[in-house]
């Protein structure tokens, strides 16, 4: 995944979006995105009904109950153009996928549009607030790290300070806790949501 | 395995950032590489 997350800039040229799918849910793909040091591609949870993506497309294997390793190419008009498997313990070849993705994309005749708009970004003295010992401060963190963002983190655990800042901020000393624009989201569904929103592209053009 | 030239099953699934992702939003706009694999923290 993240050798193709490096093609990104071909990826958009080539108006294609690339997603990752595998029977994991959305909390193991936050953990292991934030292993891999953050991810711009979406990975997506193929979770619930369990693998009901990969049946649809006759690539999930029963037997152990996992995906192929296999390749997908849908054009812009909704046929598929490309399928192939390298078997769930091989190798892709990246640069090859890519190459067809823009093959593809020349061929196709309809005008589609251009670049994806770039996100607002989030102020200068937006905070994260975290504490010890708590899972949605792991999962605030997680996007954070995934969204590669260089926002500020601190922890209420160890930091007095940072606890008082907090309370002035937002009346309580409860993380995590995202100071932006002089108000405190305090659930971890919102801070992530609003991370996402300001900070990474939209998923479609 | 699917086919070629025939037409994809559309779908909706969440990311890992819990954004909802649906396929059929794509149409006239982007094409969609679906990469599948087994499990995470396996080589891509």
């Amino acid at each position: 995944m993240p050798a193709l997350d490096a093609q990104q800039a071909r990826l958009e040229a080539a108006h294609t979006v690339a997603v990752g799918i595998s029977v994991d849910s959305t909390f193991c793909h936050g953990a292991w995105a934030e292993q891999l040091g953050g991810i711009s591609m979406p990975l997506l949870a193929d979770f619930a009904p369990k693998g009901a993506v990969a049946e649809a497309f006759g690539l999930f294997l029963s037997e152990p109950g996992i995906t192929d390793r296999a390749t997908v190419i849908i054009d812009a008009a909704g046929t598929v153009r490309f399928v192939a498997s390298v078997g769930p313990g091989g190798k892709r070849d990246i640069e090859a996928l890519v190459a067809e993705c823009e093959a593809i994309d020349a061929d196709f005749d309809a005008e589609l549009p251009g670049p994806t708009a770039a996100a607002p970004g989030l102020p200068a003295d937006a905070t994260m607030y975290v504490r010890d010992g708590c899972m949605f401060s792991r999962w605030a963190l997680y996007a954070r790290k995934n969204l590669g963002l260089d926002l500020p983190v601190r922890n209420i655990s160890t930091d007095e300070a940072a606890k008082a800042d907090l309370v002035a901020v937002g009346g309580k000393a409860q993380a995590p806790c995202l100071v932006v624009d002089g108000k405190a989201l305090y659930e971890s569904k919102d801070i992530i949501d609003l991370l996402t929103a300001r900070t990474a592209k939209p998923l479609v053009p | 395995m699917i086919e070629l030239s025939t037409t994809a099953p559309t779908f909706t699934l969440q990311d890992h950032l819990g954004r909802s992702f649906a396929s059929a939003d794509l149409e006239g706009k982007r094409h969609l590489m679906l990469l599948f694999y087994p499990l995470d923290f396996t080589p891509t």
